[in-house]
């Protein structure tokens, strides 16, 4: 017979959440009642946190949104500097217009303005619609959810997004971590999978402070579950009515020599026309 | 429930068999294990990487509050050697390709901004070129290639009219885009085989420009007038300065573009006219999981066989006598023909993004008529004097026939048409291959009718932010009986440095 209780450790840490919900009924009717009993009180016992923690890791990830961006559309400069070995190696920037659409999603738009080589290309990330305009060609190209994360190093790690809108999350634990500064950081670990066609990866770990929603850490992974950035989030500022991170140190985990330092510079609020977020508005895009 | 609110695992938790507590003490003692393991990301940072005073930044505004112009420039050096086939089955008629070239060129696209609502664009590049069998000193050696200029107004949010030069683009695939109408004589002198990129080096067409960019759907329409007759096919080395409008305006054109967002497929439709004569196309384009994009695009319109096309012009334009017998019959009835390509891309982890394509085209060489094409070029190879030395060692300059069987090859290629009825395009872009900024484009384009193939592949490494070195090889594969093997150039490498300003 099989018998919950005797079960070794080892088995608790490696059984699924979910195998807990799909023990069959019968189970418990070959159990005795004493056992039975045990089991019934482990098991909520295990079950109570998971699902508290699953209920609110939603809002902990919502929270941590919140503090990256606001919900109001805006436009903001952006720089990403690329380092290898320790040395910087080259400079880009840009010129990034988001907002918010009705389903939490960010669009996004966004004009590179160095390095020179660059200057006047475009990107139009919305929904599942990639596009990248060169001046030079006149020529829009479309690009996969993959390919925006190739060519200039980390623009769809930077870009606006919600993770609350694309993953579904669940809290693993808390654990205080350091974090770029090697400052002592309690907080939410949380695991996020993707639960949209519009995520770029499939799957997160997440450090969220508690108390102040910041997002301290993230580990990024590949459908294959390989790890391929980490990601820390860095010198809260005053920006965009509220306390936000103003760099984000993007570490290459493939290759451990590159690292590239996103600095969000000026921003403010803009109106963004839902037209701007199409094809045909990219070569009459102007930043004024 | 509020966050605070979660309950902690380690909680008062009474008569819990003795293992479970193991369980629970053994996941509290986890939590700092795991925590220490990622603190050590944290040594993954370079230390020389600056952590920025609270509240700095240094991120750069794209344009300073004032600036009139925007833009890109950049100089570049390119040197190149071509080695030719010595035993084409139809020769060449001379001039052969130089079999080295040296350019040294300036290139730039500036955007003055007259107001908020008004620019003008210039876009162009000056040639300073020194080639086997072009002289010097002499018009050749310097050329401009003027590819825009023109003035665009918004006189409300998102309708735009601009008149002047323009480049006007349409498709989304990369190898052959069937409703890119305005592609016809507008590429010259280009640096690299790559379809892809022989956008980049075009001529606009004069022309005035109406647009407007609706929440979810644009439309334009466009006109652009014929100024002048059409040239002969073929770039004049010796064009100095000339608009070559000649080239871009020799025919009334318009085009009429509807685009939408449709989900995620983004569609655009297009209709286009040349002296009466219309075409009608669209594209479309949707992802494909994660990693991949599909694309298609079709253009169809009545029409004849390029052949037809091809000799019909060069009678127009003075090159081929009006009573010279059509060599290759190709049956030539003008009816309705289509165009397509059919692609998808793949990017992977790695960052290496892959293109296949399928093209079509109806107006194409059929097997037969390629046949009928060497058959009398290698006949009248025959029966024409040999060579002079250097020239084709084994063939001659060929007769008026191999003469005009050339200039049909010319006259597709000046109008950027693909002779073949079903061709396969691969192209690979691999960024940061081997070390970083260094990136590795190349392409095979094949005659699925014959299996011969253009193909290229370019090495290019950005050494900073300014400068860029690359160097590219292509050459051409197939039997001498084939599409591509039957062309003089065999092989090429390019030798390049960028400067970016």
């Amino acid at each position: 017979m099989f018998n919950f209780l005797v079960m070794p450790a080892q088995a608790f840490l490696v059984m699924p959440a979910q195998a807990f919900l799909v023990m069959p009924a019968q189970a418990f009717l070959v159990m005795p009642a004493k056992a039975g009993i045990r089991f019934l009180l482990a098991t909520a016992l295990a079950i109570a946190p998971a699902l508290a923690f699953a209920q609110d890791a939603h809002e902990i990830v919502t929270a941590a949104d919140a503090v990256r961006n606001p919900h109001e559309p805006f436009r903001s400069t952006l720089t990403l500097t690329e380092y290898v070995g320790g040395r910087e190696r080259s400079h880009s920037s840009f010129v990034l217009f988001s907002k918010e659409d009705a389903t939490r999603h960010f669009r996004n738009l966004l004009e590179y303005a160095e390095p020179p080589q660059d200057a006047g290309k475009r990107v139009l990330l919305d929904g599942r619609s990639f596009w990248f305009f060169d001046p030079a060609s006149q020529t829009s190209v479309r690009i996969s959810a993959q390919q925006r994360l190739v060519g200039q190093a980390a623009i769809g790690d930077v870009l606006t997004v919600n993770l609350a809108a694309d993953y579904s999350s669940t809290v693993a634990g808390e654990e205080t971590i350091d974090d770029a500064a090697r400052q002592k950081r309690a907080c939410w670990h949380l695991e996020m999978k993707a639960a949209s066609d519009t995520a770029v990866y499939n799957r997160i770990e997440y450090w969220v402070e508690k108390g102040t929603s910041r997002p301290v850490k993230g580990k990024f992974y590949s459908d294959s579950g390989r790890l391929l950035k980490i990601i820390y989030y860095r010198n809260y500022v005053e920006r965009l009515g509220g306390v936000r991170p103003a760099e984000a140190v993007i570490l290459d985990a493939v290759d451990s020599s590159l690292a590239t330092i996103a600095t969000f510079g000026e921003a403010r609020f803009q109106d963004v026309p839902d037209a701007w977020f199409q094809r045909d508005y990219l070569p009459r895009l102007r930043v004024k | 429930m509020t966050m605070r609110d979660v309950p902690h695992l380690n909680g008062d938790v009474p008569h819990l068999p003795r293992r479970a507590w193991l369980l629970l003490a053994a996941l509290a003692l986890a939590g700092p294990a795991l925590a220490a393991d990622e603190d050590k990301d944290l040594d993954l940072i370079p230390q020389t990487v600056p952590a920025p005073a609270a509240g700095e930044t240094n991120a750069r505004e794209p344009n300073p509050p004032g600036s009139k112009f925007s833009g890109r420039v950049f100089i570049q050096n390119a040197l190149g050697f071509t080695s030719l086939r010595d035993d084409l089955l139809v020769p060449f008629p001379p001039p052969l390709p130089p079999r080295w070239e040296e350019r040294l060129l300036a290139d730039a696209r500036i955007e003055w901004s007259l107001a908020p609502d008004a620019f003008v664009l210039y876009s162009g590049r000056l040639n300073l070129l020194a080639e086997e069998n072009l002289g010097f000193p002499n018009r050749g050696n310097v050329t401009h290639d003027w590819r825009e200029l023109y003035a665009s107004v918004e006189p409300r949010p998102r309708d735009y009219l601009d008149a002047g030069r323009i480049n006007l683009k349409s498709g989304v695939a990369l190898g052959f885009n069937p409703t890119d109408f305005f592609r016809a004589r507008a590429v010259v002198d280009p640096l690299t085989a790559d379809p892809s990129a022989l956008r980049e080096d075009r001529l606009g067409a004069l022309m005035v420009r109406a647009q407007h960019v609706g929440e979810g759907a644009s439309v334009s329409a466009a006109f652009a007038p014929r100024v002048t007759d059409p040239a002969p096919i073929g770039t004049d080395p010796y064009r100095g300065f000339d608009p070559l409008f000649d080239h871009t305006n020799g025919s009334n054109r318009w085009l009429l573009k509807g685009a939408m967002k449709l989900g995620d497929m983004d569609p655009e439709a297009v209709i286009f006219g040349e002296d009466g004569h219309w075409k009608i196309g669209g594209n479309v384009s949707r992802p494909i999981g994660q990693a991949s994009v599909a694309y298609l695009e079709w253009s169809g319109g009545r029409r004849r066989g390029i052949l037809d096309e091809a000799i019909a012009f060069g009678q127009r334009t003075g090159t081929i006598p009006p009573s010279a017998p059509a060599p290759l019959a190709q049956g030539n009835e003008n009816r309705f023909r289509s165009q397509l390509a059919l692609g998808a891309s793949y990017t992977t982890e790695s960052k290496l993004t892959l293109n296949l394509e399928y093209h079509y085209n109806e107006a194409g060489f059929s097997r037969s008529d390629w046949d009928r094409w060497f058959a009398l070029g290698d006949a009248s190879a025959s029966l024409s004097p040999r060579s002079d030395p250097g020239v084709s060692p084994r063939r001659g300059p060929g007769s008026d026939l191999s003469q005009e069987l050339w200039y049909i090859r010319g006259y597709a290629s000046d109008f950027q048409e693909p002779l073949y009825r079903h061709g396969i395009f691969l192209r690979g872009d691999w960024v940061d291959f081997l070390v970083p900024k260094l990136e590795l484009t190349g392409f095979v384009l094949a005659d699925a009718g014959d299996g011969s193939a253009l193909m290229q592949l370019e090495a290019s490494y950005s050494a900073s932010d300014h400068w860029t070195f690359g160097v590219l090889a292509g050459g051409t594969t197939g039997g001498r009986a084939s599409d591509f093997g039957s062309l003089p150039r065999a092989a090429s490498v390019l030798f390049k440095a960028t400067r970016y300003f």
